[in-house]
């Protein structure tokens, strides 16, 4: 994908995200981003590391950078003390229709992702992509909720349990629509 | 102390991507690294205004380090929302913060990414490929610390004065001002049309011009809008972009330029000035 390309999916995500309830702040495109990319393999090619809230992409910050430099998303400030937003802008409607068919290519994936991740809060997108991270780098031979629980020490065991859960229901739901749209 | 240790905390987890880190390394390093306090930050900033001659780059640092504080990365407020820690400040140093950030982004408007500065860096860059072995610095640590400043200089300058020597061309763009000249560079009215103009007047220059003819320098976004949490008086916390004006309309710097020989510049200005809306006209996907 081009960058610009992969900024259209990225405010394509960020509106699909905020029509379903979610807050859009830098954290919750993270890690929707994080599992459009390794669940549903919609080829990003962000690097991945934990990090803040679980995994996270400096090269995803930069991209995030450029798209509000270039005018593409913006922040809008919530009231004291909450976190801003991003938000798309009246220039991304341009962009999105320059590049519809590549929105139409990654469109299921994207509201696969809106739909299940789009009411999260932060500690829930942080233990669920947390979970992720785990199941695919490794840690196989341990037990994935007590490694989330060593990762992330602020997450307790049970609720790392629950998490692992809920990751795998995701995980099955999510490869049956790769199945479905054949990119399995 | 280990050396994995003072990687982890001289790299940060952005550039030491492979080395896992807990909380606690991340905080520790981002104290060093870090966007918006990173100690290596405050430091060049403050020194490079200083050996520049600009003020740009000046800001209350004793304050700001007085003022900080290891807080909760969450707002209060957020139901079951996260607890993990991040690096923030006191309300108190909530000023000396976006003096830091301001300083941040006028040294990049005005030093850093200054037109000049930033050809004169590609000259040197083409010189060195031209000049040191296999087009690069060693990476044997002894070897790469011999070569300093002077050696560099000295080599420069004798190129310049040797037309047979390696690297006379860009050697003779340092020394006699015979630097590159701004064709083109990012503005928001072209950015509006495409957001990649510039790459696209490049492409077009370089099939006009020949490709040793055209330089081209670009600089987007690549810190994002920095967002740390701030403690209130009343011991609540709040994001720093809910509780400062300034932060939340601070512009991510951006910078496209489009440099050509002298010898081409007024026949490359003419050509851009009939051609440029042909070239930036977006191209709808096929």
């Amino acid at each position: 994908m081009t960058r610009l390309q992969k900024t259209a999916v990225l405010t394509k995500l960020v509106e699909r995200l905020r029509e379903r309830g979610s807050w859009s702040g830098e954290t919750h495109i993270q890690k929707a981003v994080y599992f459009l990319q390794e669940l549903l393999k919609v080829p990003l090619e962000f690097n991945f590391i934990l990090y803040k809230h679980g995994p996270f992409s400096f090269d995803l910050r930069e991209e995030l950078g450029a798209a509000y430099a270039d005018g593409l998303l913006k922040l809008k400030a919530q009231p004291l003390p909450y976190g801003p937003s991003i938000v798309s802008t009246p220039e991304t409607g341009d962009l999105q229709s320059r590049f519809s068919k590549t929105l139409r290519i990654y469109e299921r994936q994207i509201d696969f992702v809106a739909d299940r991740l789009g009411v999260k809060k932060v500690s829930e997108l942080e233990g669920l992509a947390t979970a992720l991270y785990i199941k695919f780098n490794g840690a196989e031979a341990g037990d994935p909720a007590q490694e989330l629980h060593r990762l992330k020490p602020h997450i307790t065991v049970k609720q790392a349990e629950s998490f692992v859960d809920e990751l795998e229901l995701l995980l099955e739901e999510g490869i049956g629509l790769l199945s479905e749209i054949g990119s399995v | 102390m280990r050396i994995e240790d003072i990687i982890k905390l001289a790299l940060g987890p952005g550039k030491a991507s492979d080395l896992d880190f807990t909380t606690w390394e991340a905080l520790l390093s981002e104290i060093i690294t870090g966007d918006a306090f990173g100690v290596d930050r405050m430091d060049y900033l403050l020194r490079d205004s200083y050996h520049s001659g600009v003020v740009y780059g000046k800001f209350d640092h004793f304050r700001l380090i007085d003022t900080m504080r290891i807080l909760p990365q969450s707002p209060s407020g957020c139901e079951n929302d996260s607890d993990e820690p991040a690096l923030g400040v006191d309300t108190g140093g909530l000023q000396s913060a976006e003096a830091l950030l301001l300083a941040r982004y006028f040294m990049y408007s005005q030093v850093y990414f200054h037109r000049v500065r930033r050809i004169y860096d590609i000259h040197l860059k083409d010189f060195l490929k031209t000049w040191l072995e296999n087009g690069a610095f060693s990476i044997n640590a002894d070897e790469h610390l011999r070569m300093t400043d002077n050696e560099i200089t000295k080599a420069i300058l004798e190129a310049s004065r040797d037309p047979a020597s390696r690297g006379h061309d860009a050697a003779v763009r340092l020394t006699a001002h015979q630097h590159f000249r701004l064709l083109y560079q990012r503005n928001p009215y072209d950015v509006k049309i495409n957001p990649e103009a510039a790459i696209l007047i490049y492409e077009a220059a370089k099939d006009q011009f020949g490709e040793e003819n055209v330089r081209y320098d670009s600089y987007s976004g690549k810190s994002g809008i920095t967002e740390f949490p701030v403690r209130l008086d009343d011991g609540r916390i709040a994001s720093s972009i809910s509780v400062s004006n300034v932060l939340k309309d601070l512009p991510v710097p951006a910078f496209d330029y489009i440099f050509v020989d002298p010898v081409i510049l007024s026949e490359a200005q003419e050509w851009l000035e009939k051609r440029r809306e042909n070239i930036i006209s977006p191209a709808q996907e096929e």
